[in-house]
This record gives C-alpha cells, structure tokens and sequence, in this order.
C-alpha cells in the first residue's frame, strides 16, 4: 500500500473569469521511506500540488489518499490530528516562522499543539529536537531571527519531524541556500530518511539536486505530467520537450553525492 | 535603550511627556493634596484666583475649591480617556482579527456591523446610549469605545489580510494549530502596531467626547469632571470667566500632551523599522 496516492488531481484558478488549469489531472504515489521529486519550470504547479497535498487549498477534483484513508475527507479536528502524520519545510526560513517567535517556541508549538510531551517534559524533547537536527541546544532561547539561514532551516527540520511524520514536503527547501550549507541540509535530510523511514516530496527546480536525493521524479509542465520515472534515467536522458529543456538550461549539473 | 534615547531627542516627544508626566501626577495625588470631597464647599462663592492662598484658583459659584476639582478631574478625564481607547483597541482588534482571519461571511457580517456603526456620528452614538443607560463612568466609558472600535477593526482587519498569506500561518496550519490560537497568537500580535499607532489620537478624542458628555450634563454625577466645571462656570461667564478657562485650559494641555508623546512613540518605532 502507497503511504501517498494522488489521484486525478485538479486545481484551476480564475484569472479574469476565464480558468487557468494550475494543476491538470496529476496522479502521483509515494511509499514509505522514498524521495519523490517534483521538478517543472516556474508556473508548473509544484508548489500548487504541495499546498493541495497538505490541505492548504482544496482541490477542485481528485482524490488524496494517506496513510490508507480518504485525506480530502477529514474535517476540522480530525484533519488537525492527522497533520501531525505530514509535514512540510518552507523555502524561505525566515518567512516560514512567526516573526516574534524564539526557536524553543517554534520547537514547542507542535509537542503543545499534539499533546506530544507534558509541558513539564517538552524543554527536554526541544534539546534533543535541536540536538537531532545538529544544533547546540543553548540556541532555544534566540529569537527566530537572531540565527543565520543554516541554522533557521534546521530548526524548521526539526519543527517538521517533532510530530514523528511518515511524510514531509519540502518546498524547494534548499534553494534559497548557499551551496556549502545545502549540502549540509540534504545530509540531514537523507540521514533522517534512513533512519526514520520518512518519506519525502521534494519540490525544486535545481535537477543537479533532484538527480542526487530523488529515487523518482516527476516532470511537471502546465500543470500536466510531462515525464516521470526513475530519477537518474529521466534526468541523463530526458524524453519530453519540457525535460530536455530544463536539462539543458543548467549548465553543469551540480552532481551532489551524500 | 536607543529607542528611549531615540525619543527624548524629539523634543515634541518630551514636552508631551511631560504634560502627561504631570497630569498622571495631578491624578495620583488628587487624594492626597485634597482629602476628602472636592464638591464639598470650601469658601465663599466665586472667589477670584490668586486672591487666598488656601484656595489658589479660587471657587466655584457653590464655593467649591477649583484647584481640587481640577486635581480630581484629572483622574476622571485619564480614567475615561484610557479606559475608552483600551477597549476600543481592544474590540477593534478582536473583530478585525476574526473578520480578517476567518473572511467569507463571518467577514461580511462583522464589517457591515461595523459599517453600521461608522453611519452613525460617534458622539450622537455616546450621547444616545448614555441617555437611555444612564449616567455613570462605566456607562462613559462603553459609550465612546462603542463609537471609536471601527477604526481599529478596519485597521487591524487590513493588516490581517495581508498577514494571514504569509508562509508562517500555512506552517501553523501544517503543524495543526487551531484557527482561532492562529489568529490570536500567530496573526494578531503581529498586526497590532499600525492599530497601536492610533491610540494617542483615540485616548485624546476619547477625553474629549468625555468632556462634552459631561458638558451636557451626561457625564457620571458622583464624580468632577472637567466637562462639568466648563458647564458650571458657562452660567457665570461674564462675571467670572475663570471658571470655564481653567478647566478649558487643562483640556487642551492633556488632548496636546497625548498626541505629542502618542506622535514621539509612533516615530521612535516607525524610525526603528525603516532601520530593520
């Protein structure tokens, strides 16, 4: 059984009374512990799957399946129970955290929020989150914005893995930074992957790191699947207009390895 | 610290904190300096100012100490004044939170009750509800929060708009957060600033429509008011102006100190966000 099976998937959004097909009848599965990577130009509807995916839009058809039931069929206080299980880290670190927040209360609302640990226990679980994700746990007092990029999506990490999720969606999470750290990132992210089974959607448009962390890749363009298939295959060898493209246009494939 | 340093080089900043400094003195010490009841008579009737130095700004036309009415009207005026504004602020904020948050028809309703609201003059609002409720300072106080919450509502309400499609409140989604924790904990701490920024100007009106509530006779009849001594000295206007100058004088003193420190505030800290 796929821990994720999307099917059918449909978003238009309405620009000047006509119907823009942001995301055009995308079917997708993912299974435990893998990498399934999104990659498409700018306007593809990456981002658009990853914000349907988790339920911050709603789509206009289609069906999502997690963890073997009807996701699109949860309301309210079941829907907010389930999110524990499905994560999501942000591009811009800075963005993805209340602005006045420190970094033990970013750490803290999820343990709070799921009952996860008494309050009493959670400063211990925020150090050994911050501790998990290679942090120095005299970090928890800083505020969100006192900490450099690295360290404030590392942070992010390990607010996405507090709740113990089977999948988190990862938003071009490496793109907006530097290459030394993303390095550093992609490390994490893998070692928890081994470690904790965890699967990942990857969204990004850099297909040197698609090709290194992504067992699987999907071409997206228009909002329709232009290519899927074994990470390594579609991206040496590209098939559709829209992968050559795309190939084509990154000049020297940043051949990450972990 | 800078910001405090920031703010006492404004020198408008300072002369307002000043003016207020010695209105929240003259409040303080009102039970002090003028034990016992200021409406009690305490010499003959309309005595000029200057003239006995037991009573320096003389008496009313009941031979009521002005400087202890002045001294305990004070207290009424900053009592009403910030009563009114915290609540306004706080209604206004809660509703265009909530509107702002929620949007679709709990945004609907919430701001065509505030429309509602915004037909009607403020002080005819006041005016109206003091007269069918009844004359007391809690009733003052509801009044004119009742007339001023718009404002802050629309602000807040804006500024929640654009606040609520900032990626953290999707992370607060993700993480199953409720609703409601998002918009007061998440959203509404950070949309309070430009609604913080018009309290000078909500606290001065504020004290104004008080003074005219008891001007008219509306303000709360157990308490001086400086509304109140304007109105008693209007029947004696032509023999002994003072009595409506003084309190008149006070007025304008505390409406300018509020708004020259409100003003010091809001450019200290617009000048620290240009900054960051």
């Amino acid at each position: 059984m796929s821990l994720l099976a999307v099917s059918n998937l449909t978003k238009n959004y309405r620009r000047t009374g006509k119907p823009v097909a942001a995301v055009d009848d995308v079917s997708f599965t993912i299974e435990p512990g893998e990498t399934l990577a999104l990659a498409g130009p700018s306007g593809s509807g990456k981002s658009t799957i990853a914000r349907l995916v988790l339920r911050l839009i709603e789509p206009d058809a289609g069906r999502i399946e997690f963890e073997g039931s009807d996701f699109l069929a949860l309301r309210g206080v079941a829907l907010r129970a389930r999110r524990a299980r499905l994560q999501m880290v942000f591009q811009d670190p800075l963005a993805a955290f209340n602005p006045r927040a420190t970094v033990a209360r970013v750490l803290d609302d999820p343990l709070r929020v799921h009952g996860i640990a008494p309050r009493t226990e959670r400063p211990r679980r925020i150090a050994a989150l911050l501790e998990r994700v290679g942090l120095a746990v005299d970090l928890a007092p800083r505020a969100i914005h006192e900490i450099s990029g690295g360290q404030r999506q590392r942070v992010a990490i390990a607010r996405a893995i507090a709740t113990k999720p089977s999948l988190i969606v990862l938003d071009e999470a490496v793109s907006a930074l530097d290459v030394s750290v993303r390095g550093q990132i992609l490390d994490l992210l893998l070692d928890l992957q081994r470690r904790e089974r965890i699967a990942f959607l990857f969204i990004s448009h850099d297909l040197g790191v698609v090709r290194a962390v992504a067992h699987r890749v999907i071409l997206l363009d228009a909002g329709r699947i232009a290519e899927s298939g074994d990470a390594r295959t579609v991206i040496d060898l590209p098939q559709s207009a829209v992968g050559k493209a795309l190939v084509a246009a990154a000049p020297r494939l940043n051949r990450y390895r972990p | 610290m800078s910001r405090l340093r920031r703010f006492l080089h404004t020198p408008e900043a300072v002369a307002g904190a000043i003016l207020l400094a010695v209105l929240f003195a003259m409040a303080l010490s009102a039970s002090l300096l003028f034990p016992g009841d200021p409406q009690a008579i305490a010499g003959p009737a309309l005595l000029p100012p200057f003239q006995d130095w037991s009573l320096p700004l003389g008496t009313d036309r009941l031979g009521r100490d002005v400087l202890a009415e002045l001294f305990h009207g004070a207290r009424t005026s900053l009592a009403v004044g910030l009563a009114a504004a915290a609540a306004a602020l706080v209604i206004g904020a809660v509703v265009g939170t909530l509107a702002g948050f929620a949007g679709g028809l709990v945004d609907e309703v919430l701001m065509r009750i505030a429309d509602a609201f915004q037909t009607v003059p403020g002080f005819l609002l006041a005016l109206a509800f003091v007269s069918v409720v009844g004359p007391s300072l809690g009733v003052v106080v509801a009044a004119i929060a009742l007339g001023t919450w718009t404002g802050p509502a629309r602000i807040a309400r804006a500024e929640v708009l654009s606040i609520r499609e900032r990626d953290y409140v999707a992370g607060a989604r993700v993480i199953g957060m409720h609703p409601l924790e998002i918009a007061f904990r998440e959203v509404l701490p950070n949309a309070l600033p430009p609604v913080l920024a018009m309290s000078s100007v909500i606290v001065a009106a504020a004290i104004l429509t008080e003074a005219a509530l008891s001007f008219l006779g509306l303000g709360d009849p157990n308490r001086v008011t400086w509304g109140g001594m304007i109105a008693e000295g209007r029947t004696v206007l032509r023999t002994a102006p003072f009595l409506s100058i003084v309190p008149g004088i006070a007025l304008v003193l505390t409406v300018l100190g509020v708004y020259l420190a409100g003003e010091g505030i809001v450019e200290t800290t617009a000048v620290r966000r240009g900054l960051s």
